[in-house]
């Protein structure tokens, strides 16, 4: 993380092409191995700590306690959870997730789907969120402390209080009930039309992004306006003689932009797993919704299969606000010397 | 390895400049104004800054004139007052301070401007120069896009003219390679190299005035040496005006022409450079010249201070501010002494007048 001395040799183009960059990127994928090894081995222990099994779920509370040990040794689960443990991580790594204790079906499959329209919500939203956000905060920052920016505060501190299950039912009674504009519930693949795809895609994408629009907007608005009172390079650029958008933009966000994406970075990676009761009250088939069916039917073959997906899309994102970051600051060159 | 490239450029003497204001009548910057004529009269300057009903009073009553072309040293500790009322004569102050009195720049009144007037005088009429390059310079700007930014604030030029413009005013500056420098980032260049560019931007829009707030004071003695040649240069070939605000007296006695020393936000002494430090008159003039650490000192033995502490300007005593920590204080100095002119070109305000030639450690002194 030296900063680069040779000054003049190279422009600094996008960093992460060079090899220090690439080697970076090795470096952090190789140590996301312990960390989604480790957070597997937890679940899987954490999954066998439940009371019930799925071979239990699968016959009924009607069954004979033969009938579920029949069932057991069919899906192999008398077996040493070690055992099984290894089992499942011999396949995870060659990219089998194994097959649902319920449906049989293969687990990638399933996640295939689910993990497409969880993808598409979560990208949907912080779209929004963060298209609105970046103006809200430049302007609240234009004026601190004026009526934009107080109304943009108590609107932001509104939303952030506000949980997002009660957000998303309150979408649903304004949009769906009442104006009967936008569907309560259900799915549209994008396969049948952009359109009617994010038609059913808006309440839920709104329900996640109000939130975080609210808390991207605060701390957005903080920095810059931290930036602005407190960084010597802004009362050089006021001294230039240059507009105060000129100064806010152009100097004060591309400064402030740093922070933010770190805190994108953050919420991207719980965020996949946070779209649970959302999608769960939009009735969207989403990873989400297929972890809460597994839990329910004890089918910890699928529930460990999301879990570890939650992992790793954790640990990528934090990797690309990463190397994001090393692209758009100079003064950052991972690796190099 | 960077303060190399600062001595080699030093070393250079007076090189050709492909700066179109150093060739030629036609030229970029305003004409050289005729001697003596008034380019800035402060009067009865007054800083405030107000919090949570708390004020302090960091600007008195400060009244100077500076003729076109001249440099002055602007000197006193911290919290005298001496940058603030600097950044008063630019707007550039946070919106907690109220200013009042009156500061005309070439017969402009600049107290009172709006934000949309101040802005445009910014950089035009007077530029300034900072005391840390390392925080002036944003950090995530190539330095050229900076300088350009300056250059097209207040001329109407394209990209590439802007460029070319940018590109001279590094030469101007003496940064060598000014086309290579051009991409870099700040991060890449020296402390002194980095100054180069802050005044570089601050000439770009062909300024009278030039503040250079405390500008060599994070940098090493030779770096300090080489930017205070440069811009004595610059005042002289661009015939700018230079005000320098330093704690520093020696910086002072070597580089400007004319001196006022401030205290608790009101000026104290103000003299031509020469005069000043030959006569010195007011106490304070004296403890400050007399808190010089020397080469010639015993070693170990404590470096002589000015005695006390600066006043607390949210409640600042009647009468004179120095009183509390002068020698010569006494039941006059319970009224506030005027700065007036006692002798011709030399103005103090004291009821005492250091006599002339004594010792230059008479005033503090023993207190090692």
């Amino acid at each position: 993380m030296t900063a680069s001395v040779d000054a003049g040799r190279h422009r600094a183009g996008p960093a992460f092409l060079t090899s220090p960059g690439m080697r970076l990127v090795g470096k952090r994928l190789l140590l996301a191995v312990p960390i989604v090894l480790g957070v597997s081995i937890l679940t899987f222990w954490v999954l066998n700590l439940i009371p019930g099994s799925a071979a239990q779920q699968l016959l009924g509370p009607e069954a004979t306690p033969a009938q579920v040990r029949a069932l057991e040794l069919e899906l192999g689960l008398d077996r040493p959870a070690v055992l099984r443990y290894l089992d499942w991580l011999g396949g995870a790594v060659t990219g089998d997730l194994g097959q649902s204790l319920v449906s049989r079906q293969p687990v990638t499959d399933l996640l295939g789907e689910r993990l497409a329209v969880s993808g598409e919500l979560v990208v949907l939203a912080f779209v929004i969120s963060l298209g609105l956000a970046v103006p809200t905060a430049l302007l609240a920052a234009h004026r601190p402390n004026r009526l934009f920016d107080r109304i943009s505060m108590v609107v932001s501190i509104t939303g952030l209080s506000v949980a997002n299950y009660v957000l998303a039912l309150l979408l649903v009674l304004v949009f769906a009930v009442q104006m009967a504009v936008l569907p309560a519930i259900g799915f549209v693949p994008l396969s049948q039309g952009l359109g009617e795809n994010l038609r059913s895609m808006a309440l839920p994408a709104a329900a996640i992004a109000f939130p975080l629009y609210c808390f991207y907007t605060r701390f957005l608005r903080g920095d810059l306006v931290d930036q602005l009172q407190g960084e010597d390079y802004v009362t050089t650029a006021r001294a230039k003689g240059i507009g105060p958008w000129q100064v806010l933009v152009r100097h004060a966000f591309r400064n402030s932009a740093f922070g933010l994406i770190t805190v994108v970075g953050l919420n991207l990676g719980s965020l996949i797993g946070g779209t649970v009761i959302v999608e769960q009250i939009f009735a969207l088939p989403g990873i989400g919704q297929l972890m809460l069916q597994a839990i329910n039917t004890r089918d910890f073959v699928v529930v460990q299969a999301c879990v570890v997906v939650f992992a790793v899309v954790a640990v990528l994102a934090n990797l690309l606000a990463d190397l994001l970051y090393a692209v758009l600051d100079p003064r950052i060159r991972y690796g190099s010397r | 390895m960077r303060a190399h490239d600062d001595v080699l450029a030093g070393a250079g003497g007076v090189q050709e400049s492909h700066f179109p204001a150093l060739s030629g009548p036609e030229s970029g910057f305003p004409e050289l104004p005729a001697d003596g004529e008034t380019l800035l009269e402060v009067r009865d300057l007054r800083v405030r800054f107000s919090r949570r009903g708390r004020h302090v009073h960091a600007v008195n009553g400060l009244s100077y004139r500076l003729e076109a072309g001249r440099m002055l040293a602007i000197i006193g500790e911290s919290g005298s007052g001496k940058s603030v009322s600097s950044r008063a004569l630019m707007g550039l102050l946070p919106s907690t301070a109220t200013v009042t009195g009156s500061a005309r720049f070439a017969g402009t009144e600049l107290v009172g401007m709006t934000e949309a007037q101040m802005r445009r005088r910014r950089g035009a009429d007077i530029a300034m120069v900072f005391q840390d390059p390392t925080r002036s310079l944003n950090p995530t700007m190539r330095i050229g896009t900076q300088v350009v930014e300056a250059v097209r604030a207040h001329a109407d030029l394209d990209r590439r003219a802007a460029r070319r413009r940018a590109v001279e005013l590094l030469s101007l500056v003496r940064m060598p390679v000014p086309e290579q420098r051009f991409g870099e980032y700040p991060h890449q260049l020296s402390g002194g190299m980095r100054q180069r560019v802050m005044i570089a931007i601050a000439l770009a829009g062909e300024p009278r005035l030039l503040i250079a707030d405390e500008a060599t004071t994070a940098l090493d003695v030779t770096t300090q040496a080489q930017i205070m040649e440069l811009l004595v240069e610059l005042q002289h070939r661009l015939g700018m005006a230079v005000i320098l605000i330093s704690h520093d007296l020696g910086l002072a006695a070597s580089y400007a022409q004319d001196v006022l020393v401030m205290y608790a936000g009101r000026g104290v002494e103000h003299a031509a450079a020469e005069t000043l430090f030959a006569h010195v008159r007011m106490p304070y003039t004296r403890a400050l010249l007399g808190a010089i650490p020397l080469l010639e000192r015993e070693p170990h033995t404590l470096l002589p201070v000015v005695p006390g502490q600066p006043p607390d300007l949210s409640a600042l005593p009647a009468g004179c501010p120095f009183a509390p920590r002068c020698a010569s204080a006494d039941e006059q100095c319970a009224v506030d002494p005027p700065l007036t002119e006692h002798e011709p070109g030399h103005r103090w305000a004291c009821w005492h007048p250091v006599p002339d030639a004594p010792a230059p450690d008479a005033a503090s002194g023993d207190r090692s």
